[in-house]
């Protein structure tokens, strides 16, 4: 029978902001008679260029999901665990309210530092309102981001908000020639800004930049690259150093200039000092030597005439070293090519080749003009993220391969590295808001002036007694840490370090940890089981909120909502490269359905509840200058006496960063401002006076430090000290230290790009490509080593870790993967009721995974995601 | 003139976003892709290389489907998009035998994208479902048709527009001075399969 299309009554199209992942690119979405029928790409929107992605488009089908959560639901099953059915109960919203605002009202009188936010990665801006404003106002400092354990950067945005004052680095594909990637995806359709950054590394590749990829997988970027270098899982910063190495020591060429001007590697360092550097005893500033005069002068002395880098100097009766001294003779020492040919299994004359070809296409020496302005012009970069950063050896890694950025001055210059999105911005026109213009510490170092997080990455925190539940306060450089609120000893660490007060409540904003902060039993036994009551906003029901929620609000998606600013921070998912900057915001394209609420509404009314909405209020108030760059003009600032609803919190938010015309009605029928982005923001590093470290001096006082804390507790093996030293180094997984065992394959994980995280496997457009594309679904190993071991394509086979721990999925023999190795599609394999179209596909990687101390990287805390395994084939009984 | 499409392998990365883009700007039913991209490998480890290749109708100057098609319903227009006359197609399928690309599609009956929801559809499904009816219906050989109604207002179709590394180019094969002529002389456009004879108005660009 056919269906008879209603006469056209309405056809509109609303800009708007998409919400499938935390890129944020501009959308318009149709909307026909009320019923939206399309989202497309906004063309006016230069996050985008009016192009969507698979995972974009395909967010129609989350508006009108059946499986939607569209009311209030409450636990029926008092037990919680893994696979547990909760029998889920309608309720009102009056009654939800009453229950929460007794249980936070108890938690609140009783102690208040018991709370646990929790929250999603993918919707990005909205929690820089009400996590925030909520935690401060109520007073706890607990706080979980989905993705900080497994999927996330932990190494990765510590290190770059270090070197280059930003959360990722990207080749500035502009200029690039020749890109070295290390385990990440920048350019393929993932990651932040990701459309962008497809279209600009598309563009790059028919102009003829060559990439290289070291990946132990031939993933998607290494299926596009000029070369795949197979590797050995975790072992990318090893290679960095050896080619480090190379560079420094055979090739012996680097960016003399940019070292003296922009790094520490001109600072004298003590030989007898344990690593200190030498300093000028009036000014206490760090010293450098002039070889023209022959003498030491402190760093920013303006009569310096040069700078030496190499060297041994006598320093009023002490002999000292320059610091660039000091990284060359350690990769001499310690990382020489046959050593990191054995650890990462990458031939010595691969690496060799690799490094001369970096330094050789890094034009040293070469300048390029850009609207009048003369800038160094370095069309090479090593760029590098979750898979080569999500090991032991995190921050180290990292670092260690921005260095080989740092030697030959390719940082946030034409055609280097940068940092993405673009850390430095003078503001709009009429505001100067946000301005993000770094500044230099007393000893020259770069400081970040906006960031994503209270936490900078520069100076380091100050090791001191934890009050944190996870003990991250006590930690000088850590972003988040699983290792000790999911391992088995959470209550020794608790009471150890004297933590006086217990997790009461946690609040919930569409993260599912179960399935991404380490293996699902641990995560709930250990940590989300320790608490008397969980609330969580969602629009789906998955893993967590069957496992352990008690109260499920139905959440609006990001096409039922309104966000002030969606592109900024812009250090977090701004396109990078851009001739102009964008503010998007993100407004609703139909009322939200149902009984379905917005996250921050909701935040608003039970702060009112609880009657700390005035704390509320003066937290946004003390969050905007820290996040968007700039002090709130007292005419905007939120009046804590009054009651403020979201959509004017918005509004003030607008008017004050971009002019009293741009409010929020104002907004709506663009859905963002632009403003032309200037060289000197775009190529920022010469124009802004800092520096950033080659030698980490400042470890050595952190470890030191830190060390003091621990032991006054009686648990110094709570770190490694020897990370904290200040020369890169490369430290082995547990897995790298399994010789000879019958575990003898590296499991790790992939992320395709046509999924986000583990919030998309149940939209049924993305569920169909998936099912089509030949690996997503499957557990891949090389084909030879699937010979070798008499296992089939299809087969079912187990994967089992050392623990005794396994998980099972259908084998697909490629050639693709290094031949030591099992690779899986992580955050596949869901096993929720509420998503019977992702429920039993792919395979469950993170089950493999453990959440301990020595799983863990000492300097972040980051988590380790490689381990070692047995596989064999799965025998149905009977 | 004579539509033609020109796929650069070079800028694709595999992202599927054309399949679904397609999905979404035709309506089309649970499993039917008018524009598929298939994956997979080349060579062995570690010389192995992994492959894209985004599909969509050739719309072939010579079209097998129409040759084959006994009742007149495929048709081809003034510039070259073949199209199916839903009132005067049997569904016998020899196009979809004929057709060497496989772009071809019967729908039997709108399924529902939710398992466990029968017939009730939610409001954008029930908007699809209609839109398809409109258009193409059940028992029909469905297809691409190079998204004909948005060229008619000036638009590009839903893929070329969407496509995030710009690998999707649409214009006159006829003038050796579109954009798409100019791309398949100067970087080796080719046509998939040319054996087959059928002429593809489709062009890709070598991925190396």
């Amino acid at each position: 029978m056919k269906a008879q299309t209603e006469p056209v009554r309405e056809d509109v199209w609303i800009p708007t902001s998409c919400g499938g992942c935390y890129s944020q690119c501009g959308i318009r979405v149709h909307r026909v008679n009320g019923v939206v029928v399309g989202i497309e790409g906004n063309p006016e929107s230069p996050a985008g260029s009016g192009r969507i992605c698979s995972k974009g488009s395909a967010q129609l089908m989350t508006l009108y999901d059946p499986y939607r959560i569209n009311y209030p639901v409450k636990r029926g099953n008092p037990q919680k665990g893994v696979g547990a059915d909760p029998k889920w109960q309608r309720i009102s919203w009056d009654e939800a309210m009453q229950v929460i605002t007794e249980k936070l009202r108890a938690a609140y009188e009783k102690d208040p530092r018991g709370g646990y936010f929790q929250a999603t990665t993918v919707q990005t801006s909205e929690i820089r309102f009400a996590v925030i404003a909520f935690m401060r106002a109520f007073g706890f400092k607990n706080y979980w981001v989905s993705g900080g354990g497994l999927w996330c950067g932990n190494g990765a945005h510590f290190m770059n908000g270090i070197m280059h004052a930003a959360w990722s680095i990207i080749p500035d594909f502009n200029y690039n020639n020749y890109a070295i990637y290390f385990g990440c995806s920048k350019g393929h359709g993932a990651g932040h800004a990701a459309l962008q950054t497809a279209q600009q590394a598309a563009d790059a590749r028919v102009r003829g930049m060559k990439a290289v990829v070291f990946d132990p997988y031939l993933s998607t970027q290494a299926s596009k690259a000029h070369e795949w270098i197979p590797i050995r899982v975790g072992t990318d910063g090893a290679a960095a150093l050896g080619m480090l190495n190379v560079i420094l020591n055979e090739i012996n060429v680097y960016d003399a200039e940019y070292l003296k001007l922009k790094t520490n590697a001109a600072y004298l360092i003590q030989s007898d000092g344990d690593g200190y550097y030498r300093r000028d005893p009036d000014t206490r500033k760090p010293l450098v030597w002039d070889p023209v005069d022959r003498m030491a002068k402190p760093f920013d002395d303006p009569a310096i005439k040069d700078f030496a880098l190499d060297g041994k100097y006598n320093v009023h009766g002490t002999d000292c070293t320059p610091a660039f001294q000091l990284l060359k003779e350690h990769v001499k020492k310690e990382y020489p090519l046959d050593k990191v040919s054995r650890i990462t299994s990458v031939p010595e004359k691969k690496l060799r080749r690799v490094a001369h070809e970096f330094v050789e296409h890094a034009q040293i020496g070469s300048t390029i003009t850009i609207e009048g302005k003369t800038l160094p012009l370095r069309p090479s970069a090593a760029i590098f993220f979750r898979g080569s950063q999500g090991h032991v050896n995190s921050g180290w890694t990292c670092l260690s391969i921005d260095l080989l950025n740092q030697v030959i001055g390719a940082a946030d210059v034409p055609g280097g590295s940068m940092g993405h999105g673009p850390p430095v911005c003078h503001g709009h026109p009429t505001t100067g808001k946000p301005n993000t213009v770094p500044y230099p510490c007393e000893d020259g170092l770069m400081v970040v002036k906006g960031w994503v997080y209270d936490h900078k990455p520069y100076p380091l925190r100050k090791p001191q007694p934890p009050q944190r539940l996870d003990l991250q306060d006590m930690f000088p450089c850590s972003v988040y840490n699983a290792f000790t609120i999911c391992s088995p000893n959470w209550e020794q660490y608790l009471r150890t370090f004297k933590i006086d007060y217990r997790p009461s409540f946690m609040i919930n904003f569409g993260s599912n940890s179960v399935m991404t902060m380490g293996n699902a039993e641990q995560v709930t036994e250990n940590f989300l089981k320790k608490f008397d009551f969980i609330l969580s906003f969602n629009i789906y029901h998955n893993e967590f909120t069957e496992a352990v929620a008690d109260i499920v609000l139905p959440d609006s998606c990001f096409l039922e909502r309104y966000t002030p600013c969606v592109t900024f921070p812009s250090t977090f998912c701004h396109p990078t490269g851009l001739d102009q900057w964008v503010w998007q915001i993100r407004q609703p394209v139909c009322k939200p359905l149902y009984e379905r609420r917005d996250f921050n509404e909701v935040m608003i009314e039970i702060a009112s509840r609880l009657g700390i909405k005035d704390k509320y209020y003066e937290a946004i108030n003390q969050i905007i200058p820290i996040r968007y760059g700039g002090d709130m003009s007292p005419r905007y600032r939120l009046d804590p006496k009054k009651d403020n609803t979201w959509e004017q919190i918005c509004d003030n938010v607008l008017r004050d960063r971009l002019g009293e015309d741009n409010g929020l009605e104002a907004l709506k029928k663009t859905g963002l401002e632009k403003w032309r982005a200037k060289v000197d923001e775009k190529y920022w590093r010469w124009f802004v006076p800092v520096r950033v470290p080659i030698y980490f001096e400042y470890f050595l006082d952190a470890g030191k430090e830190l060390r003091k804390v621990t032991e006054s507790f009686g648990m110094p093996e709570i770190a490694d000290y020897n990370f904290f030293k200040p020369l890169a180094q490369w430290n082995p997984c547990p897995s790298h230290k399994m010789e000879n065992s019958e575990y003898d394959m590296w499991a790790f994980c992939w992320r395709p790009s046509f999924h986000t995280q583990s919030s998309t496997q149940n939209n049924p457009w993305l569920d169909e490509i998936a099912t089509k594309d030949p690996w997503v679904y499957f557990i891949q190993i090389n084909a030879e080593t699937g010979r070798r071991k008499g296992i089939k394509d299809g087969d079912m086979i187990w994967i089992e870790n050392p623990v005794g721990r396994r998980i099972k999925g259908p084998l697909r023999l490629v050639q693709g993967v290094h031949p030591e190795h099992v690779c899986i599609a992580g955050c596949h394999g869901h096993w929720a009721r509420g998503m019977p179209i992702a429920r039993g596909k792919g395979v469950f990687f993170a089950d493999l995974t453990l959440c301990d101390i020595e799983y863990t990287d000492s300097i972040t805390q980051g988590s380790d995601t490689c381990v070692k395994v047995k596989i064999y084939k799965f025998e149905e009984k009977g | 003139m004579r539509y033609g499409f020109v796929i650069d392998l070079k800028k694709c990365y595999g992202c599927y976003t054309c399949t679904v883009v397609c999905k979404a700007a035709n309506h089309t039913p649970k499993g039917v892709d008018f524009a598929k991209c298939y994956q997979g490998e080349i060579g062995t480890y570690p010389s192995a290389l992994r492959q894209m290749l985004p599909t969509l109708c050739m719309q072939c100057a010579e079209p097998e489907c129409l040759a084959v098609c006994p009742t007149g319903a495929t048709v081809q227009d003034e510039n070259g998009i073949v199209t199916v006359d839903r009132d005067l197609c049997m569904g016998c399928k020899y196009c979809m035998v004929a057709c060497p690309y496989g772009q071809r599609h019967i729908v039997p009956e709108w399924e529902n994208y939710y398992p466990g929801a029968g017939d009730d559809l939610d409001q954008y499904q029930a908007y699809a479902k209609a839109t398809w009816e409109e258009k193409n219906g059940y028992g029909v050989a469905t297809k691409c048709d190079f998204c004909r109604e948005r060229l008619k207002q000036g638009r590009q179709p839903a893929c070329v527009e969407a496509c995030p590394a710009k690998a999707r180019y649409i214009g006159d094969l006829d003038d050796p001075e579109s954009e798409i002529s100019m791309l398949i002389r100067r970087e080796r456009g080719f046509q998939l399969n040319p054996e087959f004879g059928t002429d593809p108005s489709v062009y890709y660009l070598p991925a190396r």
